[in-house]
């Protein structure tokens, strides 16, 4: 860094993303903070548990943005197949040795904090398969020889994932890594093809597992099981509908009193909604426009195939999580676990979406 | 084509589709916060909230002299919340030592306390002390809030009037559920915020909306004169007539207001639970039965208003009188011959009655049944009060001669007691019909008038002459015919007898009669009227004039002396004033020696003690009886022996019933009577000693027979 030539080729980074990060990223620490104080109290005897944990990875997250801001994605590149090949031990290892947590083996320890691997997954799949489909290039318009060999990856990774077993992580990259294929240039028949493929897997994995059933009859008709699984759908309903046009008041939910589950995780939306109101929603809502339009501005850009594969990905990344957790909050779509990126409590997605930020800024440096 | 444009190209495709993706998210979120906000809102703020419910106030009823008839005393109730009963690790423990408190059964109370709701009522209405030991307990989840206990402090006092109100406080009879959105008020409650752990929020909503407590309600009767009232209707339940229901009602003619009403048998308001539902029936205003004679008032009023008859026209009665081919006989079993119209209304007499009654009908078809629905019958009369009946009449189009003829006599046609005072107040009015009042004010809190109820004119039934001239007639009626037992010294009463009897499957019944007496006084000026209705008295006499009209009588003369009404004597009244005072000898038995000796100096007349002990067990002569001024009244002293509860028996031979209750219950035995009339046999025998409780069964038999005669 710092040579003349260097610098006379870099720009500054899209200012609109970088200030739509931090602006959820803020927007996050207060809602993790007043939907947890509550419960954290009466769990842990510390009202500021989760805040102090949240504020420690927000800050994590934010020298590693900067710092990932700063480092050459095409410099990266050529570690992306390492990156990809660790990701892919840890995954193993999770399985193997991880803790159990909710039935599933998500979560490795280091110390006093755990961290998920399949987070870490989320990105470096990414960054593979940006690699990959740049060199790939119109090749993958043939399936045998182009397409099938990306998708043998991610249905290893994915069933990997599945075997946590993680529905919502798998089902996350899966579907970046299908929009990625189309943008990509994959053929609109492949696509079409896998996404009934794809609906046909859900189903099956659906089918065979009872509390998947019970959650997607439960979205078919909440308000038929409320004591069930139609019970988060409904509380974080109630929570958004007592929010109205300005909210009950920041720190002043009702819902957080325990009758919603997950309220500074999955549920933090519905907070945030009950609190801030239809204003605060619908910010939230818009900082997630901006970051999308800003992140797709990089990708169409950026002077490199890889360049662009990889911002694209790095939004669908955020996008479709983003999309899929307001999706659930909001009843649109059955509980699948997926956390609201930037604003949901969790050390491990949180650090791994302002890197994968870092990135996108680092190539909207280069456009 | 290049990657590069397709890459670009595809790009921008899924930017549109995300975008669209988020609009659509914005809709369904003003979906959910506007739309269905409220309602959402709504169910949220349901699951949170816990409603205790505070109870209003239930207004006081009050006489028309402010004196308190029915209220309200705070009591406490005990509650569980549910979902904090069920945080604690035995419930079973909770419900045990409330079962235990509060008397119940542990597997209903453990059902209750853990049943899935946010509030339910354990037993309501506790004991001071059961409340206390609650409270001490300090059980999870059990609480104690204070309610309102409706309180009837005369006990059964004017029962039929007020009625009751339920656990709720919800009026169920009388005046209560007549008022009852008066009196009710409209309830309040705290309201509190939990978590979805049944944990109470702090500094959350904690919201205390205070109950509108009830108004109340100022009755037009008079405390007084309803006591008189009832206790001249247990003193006739306890007599030998002892009938099988009576029913006395006091009204003040000029405004409608009824000053008491009150029936046998009757119940304790505040233990109406424990009395069969029967007894809560007001009989005064939905029995309806045969007038007899006192409807003649209402035949005598027409024809002096149709002019058919003057009170000087003659009669002639063989004692009989012949309708077509029935023959309708007078009650006397000597004719009464030659009279006057006004001798036939003092006598009673049914020819005199029916043909006035013929000629009524005679000079216009239908006439007779204008003045009959004009007095208010057949039609409720409106009172206050639930459970009205309208009275039963034959239906116009289907009335025959011979029914206008029994009509007359009161007969063939049945009237409530309270459409009969009504009438009659009418006569005693100038003509003028009111509609009977009971309730004078709806007043607040502090006492201030909200509403007052006027008295109403429902309508001119006669003019004022023809009233006036039925009264004199009436007074005659009394003073000289067959109401005498009526006659009070001092007050012009005018009146009527009135001996109906009882229709029943195919005709009459044999022995069961229903005796009346009706009438106001003074007949110048008429401040009340009086009816006293006697159903099916037993034995012989039977007769209104012997049943009714002393009970009558002593209402009336007690009412009138209460409020202050002079008494006019006549010319012939003063001269007798002069030569005897008579004096009627206050009743005694079972007061103690010094209390007996005061009331017996305070009547004018000399107590004389005899025997050893503290309490009157007999006095000669007997309570009520009339003795000169300044005569002896012997008092038999006698001991009620509590701590040995031994007890010498008394010769009850030649006491009557009520005599023979309040000497045994003096001394702590009971009566067991049988038959009517004199003591004549006992068992135990006289000395015999026994046990305090004891009974002592005692054959009573009309010994002097049918000593008083007429209706």
């Amino acid at each position: 860094m710092g040579g003349a030539h260097l610098q006379a080729r870099r720009k500054s980074p899209d200012f609109l993303i970088f200030f739509s990060t931090i602006l959820l990223l803020c927007i996050g620490i207060i809602m993790v903070f007043s939907a947890s104080a509550y419960s954290s109290f009466l769990t842990f005897g510390d009202s500021y548990y989760y805040l102090k944990r949240q504020l420690l990875w927000a800050f994590l997250g934010v020298i590693a943005m900067i710092t990932t801001m700063n480092i050459d994605y095409k410099k990266l590149k050529r570690y992306v197949g390492l990156i990809f090949l660790l990701s892919l031990i840890l995954l193993i290892v999770v399985l193997l040795m991880g803790q159990i947590s909710h039935g599933s083996r998500r979560w490795i320890g280091l110390g006093m904090i755990g961290f998920q691997p399949s987070e870490i997954m989320k990105l470096s799949m990414v960054m593979y398969m940006a690699r990959s489909l740049a060199k790939c290039g119109e090749r993958i318009q043939d399936f045998r020889k182009g397409l099938f060999p990306q998708l043998a990856v991610v249905g290893l990774v994915c069933a990997l994932i599945l075997a946590q077993p993680d529905l919502g992580t798998a089902v996350a990259i899966a579907g970046t890594i299908y929009f990625l294929l189309m943008v990509s240039g994959a053929r609109f028949s492949h696509l079409a093809m896998l996404a009934l493929l794809g609906v046909g897997l859900v189903a099956v994995a659906i089918y065979f597992e009872p509390y998947r059933m019970e959650r997607f009859v439960a979205f078919m008709n909440p308000w038929e099981s409320p004591s069930d699984s139609g019970w988060q759908t409904i509380q974080s309903l109630l929570a958004l509908g007592s929010g109205g046009f300005f909210g009950m008041g920041l720190g002043r939910s009702r819902q957080k009193l325990f009758y919603l589950p997950e309220r500074h995780t999955d549920f933090i939306y519905a907070i945030l909604g009950e609190e801030l109101g239809f204003i605060g929603a619908i910010i939230v809502l818009l900082l997630f426009f901006v970051f999308i339009w800003r992140g797709f501005r990089v990708a169409v850009s950026s002077k490199d195939n890889y360049g662009s594969l990889l911002a694209a990905g790095i939004t669908l990344m955020v996008t479709l999580q983003a999309v899929i957790n307001i999706g659930v909050v909001t009843g649109s779509l059955p509980v699948t676990g997926i956390t609201l990126p930037f604003i949901s409590y969790g050390g491990s997605s949180l650090l791994l979406s302002l890197i994968g930020v870092g990135m996108l800024l680092n190539i909207s440096r280069h456009v | 084509m290049n990657t590069r444009l397709v890459i670009r190209k595809r790009t921008t495709q899924l930017f549109l589709i995300f975008a669209c993706v988020l609009f659509l998210l914005g809709i369904r979120l003003v979906w959910i916060q506007f739309v269905d906000g409220d309602s959402l809102r709504e169910k949220a703020l349901q699951a949170r909230l816990r409603e205790i419910p505070v109870e209003a106030k239930r207004g006081t009823i009050y006489d028309r002299g402010g004196n308190k008839l029915a209220i309200s005393v705070s009591v406490d109730s005990i509650y569980a919340l549910p979902p904090e009963v069920n945080r604690v690790e035995n419930p079973q423990e909770i419900a045990r030592k409330l079962a235990d408190i509060l008397d119940l059964s542990e597997g209903k109370v453990y059902d209750t306390i853990t049943k899935n709701r946010s509030f339910m009522w354990v037993k309501r209405k506790v004991t001071f002390e059961q409340a206390e030991l609650i409270k001490k307990a300090d059980l999870p989840g059990i609480r104690t809030v204070e309610e309102s206990q409706r309180f009837y402090p005369k006990g059964t006092l004017a029962s039929h009037l007020l009625g009751f109100a339920g656990i709720d406080n919800q009026g169920l009879e009388g005046i209560e559920v007549m008022y009852d959105k008066e009196l009710k008020g409209s309830s309040g409650r705290i309201v509190v915020e939990y978590d979805a752990g049944g944990r109470q929020i702090p500094q959350a909503l904690h919201q205390y909306y205070p109950p509108e407590d009830g108004r109340s309600i100022v009755l037009t009767i008079d405390q007084t004169i309803q006591y008189i009232a009832e206790r001249e209707l247990d003193a006739l339940m306890a007599s030998p007539t002892n009938p099988k229901s009576a029913t006395i009602i006091v009204m003040e003619p000029e405004t409608g207001h009824i000053l008491a009403l009150a029936s046998r048998p009757n119940y304790d308001p505040n233990l109406f639970g424990q009395y069969p539902s029967q007894t809560w029936r007001n009989i005064a205003i939905s029995n309806s039965y045969e007038p007899g004679s006192t409807f003649k008032i209402i035949t005598t009023a027409t024809a002096l208003e149709e002019g058919v008859v003057e009170p000087d026209d003659r009669f002639y009665s063989p004692g009989y009188i012949k309708v077509g081919s029935e023959r309708i006989g007078c009650w006397s079993n000597t004719p009464h011959g030659s009279q006057s119209f006004a001798e036939g209304v003092q006598n009673s007499c049914n020819p005199v009655f029916v043909e006035v009654g013929l000629n009524v009908e005679e000079k216009e078809k239908g006439l007779f049944y204008k003045y009959i629905n004009g007095f208010g019958f057949g039609n409720k009369t409106g009172i206050d009060l639930p459970g009205e009946a309208r009275g039963i009449m034959i239906p116009q189009d289907e009335l025959r001669d011979i029914n206008i003829a029994t009509i007359s006599i009161g007969q063939s046609i049945a009237v409530t007691p309270i459409q009969l005072i009504t009438a009659v107040s009418a006569v005693a009015n100038g003509g003028k019909l009111m509609k009977p009042q009971l309730v004078e004010a709806v007043v607040d809190k502090e006492g201030k008038t909200i509403e007052k109820i006027e008295p109403s004119i429902v309508r001119q039934v006669v003019s004022e002459d023809t009233a006036q001239q039925e009264a004199l007639i009436l007074e005659s009626v009394v003073s000289e015919g067959t109401g005498r037992n009526a006659y009070i010294e001092g007050y012009r009463v005018a009146g009527k007898t009135g001996t109906g009897q009882k229709a029943g499957k195919g005709g009459y019944q044999e022995g069961k009669y229903v005796a009346s007496f009706i009438g106001f006084a003074p007949a110048n000026d008429p401040k009340l009227v009086t009816l006293v209705v006697v159903d099916e008295p037993q034995g012989y006499p039977y007769y209104g004039g012997t049943v009714a009209a002393p009970r009558f009588k002593r209402v009336m003369e007690d009412s009138l002396r209460y409020l202050g009404v002079p008494r006019q004597y006549s010319q012939t009244e003063k001269e007798a004033d002069n030569e005897i005072k008579e004096i009627h000898v206050p009743d005694v038995i079972s007061l103690n020696s010094d209390k007996a000796s005061r009331v017996i100096r305070a009547a004018g007349l000399k107590p004389k003690l005899s025997g050893e002990g503290s309490v009157v067990l007999e006095q000669v002569p007997a309570a009520h009886s009339v003795t000169k001024e300044g005569s002896q009244v012997l008092l038999k002293l006698g001991d009620k022996d509590i701590n040995e509860g031994n007890v010498t028996v008394p010769d009850l031979t030649g006491k009557r019933i009520p005599a023979s209750a309040r000497l045994l219950e003096a001394l702590g035995l009971m009566l067991k009577p049988q038959g009517s009339g004199m003591a004549v046999e006992q068992r135990p025998i006289p000395g015999t000693v026994v046990k305090a409780g004891t009974s002592v069964y005692t054959t009573f038999r009309d010994t002097t027979g049918p000593a008083m005669a007429g209706p």
